[in-house]
This record gives structure tokens, sequence and C-alpha cells, in this order.
């Protein structure tokens, strides 16, 4: 009895002792884990891994990405909201999780985030082949009119913020399209390039390369200004269909909620550094991430914002279904 | 584009000359071989997992290292799928029909050395399928629409034929579970859950890797328990290990057939080596002379995937390189690295970067050859393993099937899944129903279905697409052949039926 008491009452010195020590100790003392929702080689993966490439210089440490796939991303953002305040598990944070409690698909928020920053948002391009007899977005949308349900738009999944952007434009011009969705956008981008579907809605960075060699021809990017890299293609508004709010793909930074606050300021100042560093700008600008930093109290309200946008464009294709 | 032999002949030179490149496709292939023959560790996630060490290297060397991890990777699932029942990738599962039964036979050498030399033979012909013609057959992919892909996961589940061993029926049903599996998730194309029951778990479906694990590894584990003790240890005959040129001369048609079946279906986007491996399977014994001998134990049944899984790597090369469009998860994350590496592949990137191409092509070919070596080298090694005390070995084998269905996302939900998936397999395999046509279910299903879907959506309902000649003649070939490779093995496996009850009543008389 007397030797397990000794053992107990060891064991919580060891304990106290240690918690003693993580708090003097400074932040970071050890390499951080960030989780990547999404899987290797994908949009985010690189993103996140050329964001955090030089992390060593700005951090101290290293920062080491580690791929938790599944559940449309729901697995791996759900594990960074669950992981241990400490610091040392921080996450990459996308699109989904603004839709997640309004598709009624898992119960995550931004609220269950001590949140970064905003990072990238990426435009949507509505793009048709180098062929097709549309020359403009106006074009397509009076042919669409006058023959509804006839033009194919493929999209990368139901729900998905490429296809709630073009069903959105549609809805205000008063168009109705086939809507074809696909597993993601690689197969979206393979079907327009053989004819297969009329058009195709993506993130406007899966079209570049496409468009510099004038296979496919952008009709319009759905975002508020023109694009450095697209400087002939017209926004949607320029091009006659005004949206207040273009629907965006976004992608940001977020640690588990609960992390204090003193970490939260040392792990904002190194990512932002991360985020300035000339390599990251440089190497993400060529790939087509739109960058823009937004700290946590701006980057919160454009979550809040994104949430009740989508909510709106999710009861417009009949697909709100919101978790109690 | 014009090939450009005095471009390519270059590449050959860069690579030759420095041992540095050699020693990388070396390394990346022989950890290939060994990420590949752990369940559970697939070429796609060794690649995923050697991408941090090619940061910071001159491009080259790490996307050669790269593909040696692939090509090793699936070579190396074809040794533990031959060993102990458990494909080490996906692309094995075709394997272990022949191999795992010969290797019980004490051949387990015999089944490793024919496994080597065929993927060497499949692979080599398809990296220089990849060479000559990598343009034209791009644009020939390009051509598969959903009605198209829907017609070819049909004609990939008539295999079910194939692998249905002795009762056709048993075979379907068991097909038929395997669909009903791949419902289970998240649809893409209505964005509603099915079958999930509120389980965020379920949302993305039942992972691949630990329903393929449950199926063969902890399934053969159980088995492994209900008989040890009971049944005689394997003895493997150490005196002749390697197969004999002969055998291996003698399967050469089957090898070829296997590889060009295997570069073309590894090159049309959304495939890849498993729905090669099947196919090639399927084809060998439709076309063989003695068809009720493959599942017991013979080297075509080995030449014929292992070939064609190979091959594919070089055919899902193509479009990654061509158009920037990944024909399967390894060439995803191949993709990524070279993005990382600030190369972004699409059309451009083949015309105007000759000088990474070509030497990619130089590579691949050059990984083959090291696969041979690196293989039969080691194959003797291997072997022996059978011959281990099955007490000690089954328990080995229950942790690498606990640690690969882990390790696939860290997921210990995974774990259950695989251990339930293997007491149902258990079941049913002892009340003969066989697996295999699970799995191949598992691979086609979610092709077939979503693809289905897709192209009634794109024709507005109508179903005749598939069958429309004018602009669909791929998807009517592939229907034809498909009901023409059914009815033909139905009317085999009748007439030997036949003869069989006919040697029945004259025994009995």
């Amino acid at each position: 009895m007397l030797k397990k008491t000794l053992l107990t009452a060891a064991s919580a010195a060891i304990a106290f002792g240690l918690t003693l020590g993580g708090a003097n100790a400074a932040f970071p003392e050890k390499d951080i884990t960030l989780i990547v929702p999404w899987g290797a080689g994908g949009g985010t993966d690189v993103f996140s891994r050329i964001l955090v490439k030089n992390a060593k210089q700005h951090l101290g440490v290293n920062i080491n990405v580690v791929n938790k796939t599944g559940a449309m991303g729901a697995t791996g953002m759900g594990e960074i909201a669950q992981a241990r305040p400490d610091g040392y598990t921080i996450g990459t944070i996308t699109f989904q999780l603004s839709a997640y409690r309004n598709q009624g698909l898992a119960p995550l928020s931004y609220r269950d985030y001590s949140l970064i920053g905003l990072i990238n948002q990426s435009a949507g391009a509505i793009s048709v082949r180098t062929d097709s007899q549309f020359k403009d977005l106006k074009s397509m949308m009076d042919y669409a009119k006058a023959n509804p349900g006839v033009l194919t738009a493929g999209h990368s999944g139901a729900g998905g913020g490429w296809h709630l952007a073009l069903a959105s434009a549609a809805l205000k011009a008063d168009v109705k399209l086939n809507y074809v969705p696909f597993d993601g956008a690689a197969p979206t981008r393979t079907a327009l390039l053989g004819g297969h579907i009329a058009i195709a809605t993506s993130g406007i960075d899966e079209m570049i390369e496409f468009y510099k060699d004038k296979k496919v021809r952008i009709l319009a990017i759905n975002a508020l200004e023109r694009h450095a890299l697209f400087p002939d293609v017209p926004t949607v508004a320029e091009a006659g269909y005004p949206i207040e709010q273009p629907i965006m793909d976004w992608r940001g930074l977020a640690a588990p909620k609960g992390v204090p606050a003193d970490r939260m300021k040392i792990l904002i100042e190194g990512i932002k550094k991360c985020f300035d560093d000339p390599e990251f700008q440089k190497a993400a600008t060529e790939k087509g991430f739109l960058l823009t930093w937004k700290g946590p109290q701006d980057f919160e309200k454009f979550l809040d914002g994104m949430e009740k946008t989508l909510a709106e464009s999710l009861k417009a294709v009949d697909l709100y279904n919101p978790i109690k | 584009m014009e090939f450009d032999f005095q471009v390519f002949a270059h590449a050959w030179g860069t690579i030759l000359s420095q041992p540095m490149l050699i020693f990388f496709i070396f390394v990346g292939v022989t950890a290939g071989i060994m990420v590949g023959c752990l369940p559970g560790l697939t070429a796609t996630t060794g690649c995923a997992l050697l991408i941090p060490f090619t940061f910071g290297r001159p491009p080259l060397e790490g996307l050669l290292m790269l593909i040696g991890v692939f090509v090793g990777g699936i070579y190396g699932g074809s040794i533990s799928g031959i060993l102990i029942r458990t494909p080490g990738t996906p692309s094995a599962a075709a394997t272990l029909l022949d191999g795992f039964p010969l290797a019980q036979k004490g051949q387990g050498g015999r089944a490793i050395g024919m496994s080597t030399v065929a993927s060497f033979a499949g692979g080599t012909i398809g990296a220089l399928i990849m060479t000559f013609a990598s343009p034209t057959i791009a644009t020939f992919g390009l051509r598969f629409g959903p009605a198209e892909f829907f017609a070819l996961a049909l004609f990939g589940l008539s295999m079910i034929v194939a692998v249905s061993g002795v009762s056709l029926l048993k075979g379907i049903i068991a097909a038929l579970v395997g669909l009903m599996i791949t419902t289970i998730g998240y649809d893409p194309l209505s964005a509603v859950p099915r079958y999930t029951f509120g389980q965020m778990q379920l949302l993305s479906g039942l992972e691949f890797i630990p329903v393929l694990i449950g199926l063969f590894g902890i399934s053969q584990v159980f088995r492994n328990i209900e008989k040890m003790g009971i049944s005689e240890q394997v003895k493997t005959d150490l005196t002749r290990i390697l197969p004999k040129f002969r055998e291996i001369w003698a399967t050469k048609v089957i090898m070829l057939k296997s590889a060009l079946m295997g570069t073309f279906i590894g090159s049309i986007p959304g495939t890849g080596c498993d729905i090669a491996a099947f196919s090639a399977y399927a084809e060998a014994k439709r076309s063989s002379k003695h068809p009720e001998k493959f599942g017991t134990g013979i080297l075509e049944g080995i030449a014929a995937p292992e070939a064609a899984n190979n091959a594919a790597v070089g055919g899902a090369m193509i479009p990654m390189l061509t158009l920037g469009i990944p024909g399967d998860a390894v060439t995803a994350v191949l993709l990524g690295a070279l993005t990382v590496h600030n190369f972004q592949p699409g059309p451009i990137f083949f015309r105007e970067n000759l000088d990474i191409v070509y030497p990619l092509f130089a590579g691949m070919i050059l990984a083959q050859a090291i696969l041979l070596v690196v293989g039969l080298s080691c194959a003797r090694y291997f072997a022996r393993l059978v011959t281990l005390d099955p007490r000690m070995f089954t328990a080995v084998i229950f942790l690498l099937c606990i640690i690969g269905s882990y390790a696939m996302r860290f997921s210990s939900f995974d774990v259950f899944l695989s251990l339930g998936i293997g007491a149902v397999a258990y079941f049913m395999e002892y009340y003969r129903f066989p697996t295999s046509p699970i799995l191949l279910a598992l691979i086609l299903g979610p092709l077939a279905e979503q693809n289905l879907r897709r192209a009634l959506q794109i024709s507005h309902g109508n179903a005749l697409v598939f069958i429309d000649p004018v602009n669909h003649p791929i998807a009517l070939i592939f229907i034809v052949v498909a009901m023409a490779a059914l009815v033909s093995m139905y009317l085999r496996m009748r007439k030997s039926r036949l003869a069989e009850l006919v040697r029945e009543r004259e025994t009995q008389n």
C-alpha cells in the first residue's frame, strides 16, 4: 500500500516537473507536425510542403508534413481539431470545412480550431475546349438559355466549391445546365480534353498548363479581380454576371483549439515568415496559387462569411442538410 | 511529335556516365521491393514517404529514385502474395492465385523467380512502349469518357468467371458482396453519404488496403491456426530454387500478350496496375489449353499478372508525362514530386523538357534490369521463409497484417475493419466462396457505378450510348469482347463439367 502511494507521489512529482519544464522551455523545442488532410501529390499537399519547406530558418525547427486522408478531408481536419493543444501539431484546413456541417457530412467547423492564417484563395475557372463554339461566357449562357439542360458541365464533386460556383452563376443568369460530377479535378479536366463534356468548372490552377498550351479556353474566372497569370480572361462579373461574393477555394493553417496564447503567437509569426519567404512566394505563384494573408481575426471573419454564402448556394442546388 | 533518337542516346549517356544516378535507381528499386512486399505499404506510400528526401537534390536523382520505388514496389507486392498469401500491393492480388499454391508445394523460389522474370519482361516492354509511343497513346487515352470507362469496368467484371474457381454462382455472389461494399461512403455524384450510419470513419468508404489485408492475410492467419499441429510443414526444395530457362521460355507468348494489355490498360487515366493484372490473368486462363490448371499453382498464372502489372507502370506514366494527368495513385504522387521540383508535367513539359523526360525513360528501362538482378539474387532467401515453423511464421504474418492495416492512414478503425473482414473471409472460404471476386468488385465497382451514372447523365438518360457504334465505338468493342469472353468461358466450363460427369458415371458403373 505504502509502496503504491509512494509510486503515485513520485509519478505525480515527475509529471509536475515535466509540466513545469514544458512551460519554462522555449517553444518550439522539437519538430512540429503539419497534418495535411488530402493525399500526397495533390494541390493541398504540394502547397503545404512548399510553405513549410524553410520552416527551420523561420521557426528554428522543422515542420514535417503528415498526410491523413479520407472522408473528404474530414479525417485529417478532425484529427487536427482533436490533437493535443501544445502547438506541436498543426494542420492545413481547406475549403470543405466551410461546408461539412451544412451538407450534413461531419460535425466540424472553423469554430473547432485556433486559427493561424488564411494563405491561399483560388479562383474558379469556367473552361471549354479551344475548338468549342463558345468564345465568351455570354455566348455560352445565351445558348444554354435557349437550350435548357443540353450543355454538359463537368465539376469535381457535387456540393464542392466549383460546382456551387458555376451553379450560383447559372442561377443568376436563369440558365439550366446538365451537371456531371467527376471524382476530383483531374478526371474533370481529362473529360473536357477528351470532348466528353462541353464545359468544365474547376480551380484556375488546374487549367494553367492547358491554357498555356492553347488546349482550353477559359471563358471567365470566378473572382473579384483578374488573375495575373491570365490577364486576358475576364471575371464572371466583367463577363456580365455580377455576383457579390464569389465562392473561392481556400487553404489556411490552424492549430487545435486551446493552444496557449504565447505559443499561438510564435506559430503565427513563424508561419507568416514562411509565407513571406521569397522562395515560397515564387514557387506558389508559378503553380497558380493565389496568395493572400489574413491573420486569425480576419480569417475567422472570412470563414464566417464563407459559411453563410455556401449555405445559400447549397440550398440553391438542394444539398442543404445541416447537422443540428 | 517525332521521336528524337539523338536526344535519347544522349539521355542514356547522361545516366550511364553518372554512377550516382544508377545508385539512386538501385536504392529506389531495392526500397520499392521492401516496401512492396510489406502488406499495407504500397508503392504509393513508398513514393509519398520518399518525396521529402528528393528535396534539395538534383531533380533527376530524386525522380529516378521514385520511379525505382514504383517499379520495385509493384514487383515486391508479388513476393508476399506468393509466400504468405497477402498481396503487398493491390496489383499483386492476381499473382497469389497461382503463386501461393506453388509456395505451398514448396516451390516458392520458382514462383518468385518466375514473377521476377515476368516483371522484368513486362516492365521492359512497357517502358519501351512508353519511350517510343507516348504521345500517340496519350491521345487515345483521352477518348475514354464515362461510357468507355463503364464498358471497360464491365469487361473487367467479366473476369469474375476466371477467378471464381469451382462454382461460378458462388463467384458471382462474392462479387455482388464486393459491389455492395463499394457503395458504402460518400457518393461524389450526389453528395450524399450512403450506409455510413453517421460514422465519420465510413465517410470515405471501406479503405481498400485494410480490406485487402483482411480478405487474404488475416483469413490466411485464421486458416493457419486451424491447421496448426495437424498439417505437415511445407518443405521447400532447396536444390532447385529458380525456374529453368525452358519453363520461362514457355511463357514468352503469355508474357508478351500480358505486357501489351498491361501497358494499354495502365495508360488509360483512372485505371491502374491492379486492373491490368486481373485482365491479363483472365485472358491467359481463357486462351490456355488447360484452363482448369489455373489456380492450382502453375507458372503461367504468375507470368501473366506480373508481366501486366509491371508493364502498366510504363503505361501509367504516359498520360502523366504527356498530359499532366495521373494514370493511377502512384503517378499522382510522382506528379506531385515533379511539381515540387518546379516542373509542371503536361504537353509543354513533354515538348520542352526532353532533358528530363528522356533520362526518365532511360532510367525506367535501366530500373527493370536492376530489378531482375536484385530480384533473382534475393529469391532464394525469400523462398526459405516458408520453411519456418508455422507457429512462429503465423504470428509474424499476423503482426505484419495488423501493422499494415494500421499504417495506411494511422487508424485503429482500419485494424478492426481488417480483422472483421478477415473473419468473414475465413468463413466464406470455409463454405467454398472464392474471395478474389470480392477484390475484383472492390477495384471495379466504383469505376463501373460512377461512370454508368455519369454516362447516363451526359446522354440525358439514353442507355443506348454504351453500344453506339458511331460515337462510342470503344465502349461497344469492350462490351462485345466481355460478352464473348463470358460465353466462351461458360461453354468451356460446361464442357469440362460434362466430361467430368461422364467420367463419374463410368466409374460408378
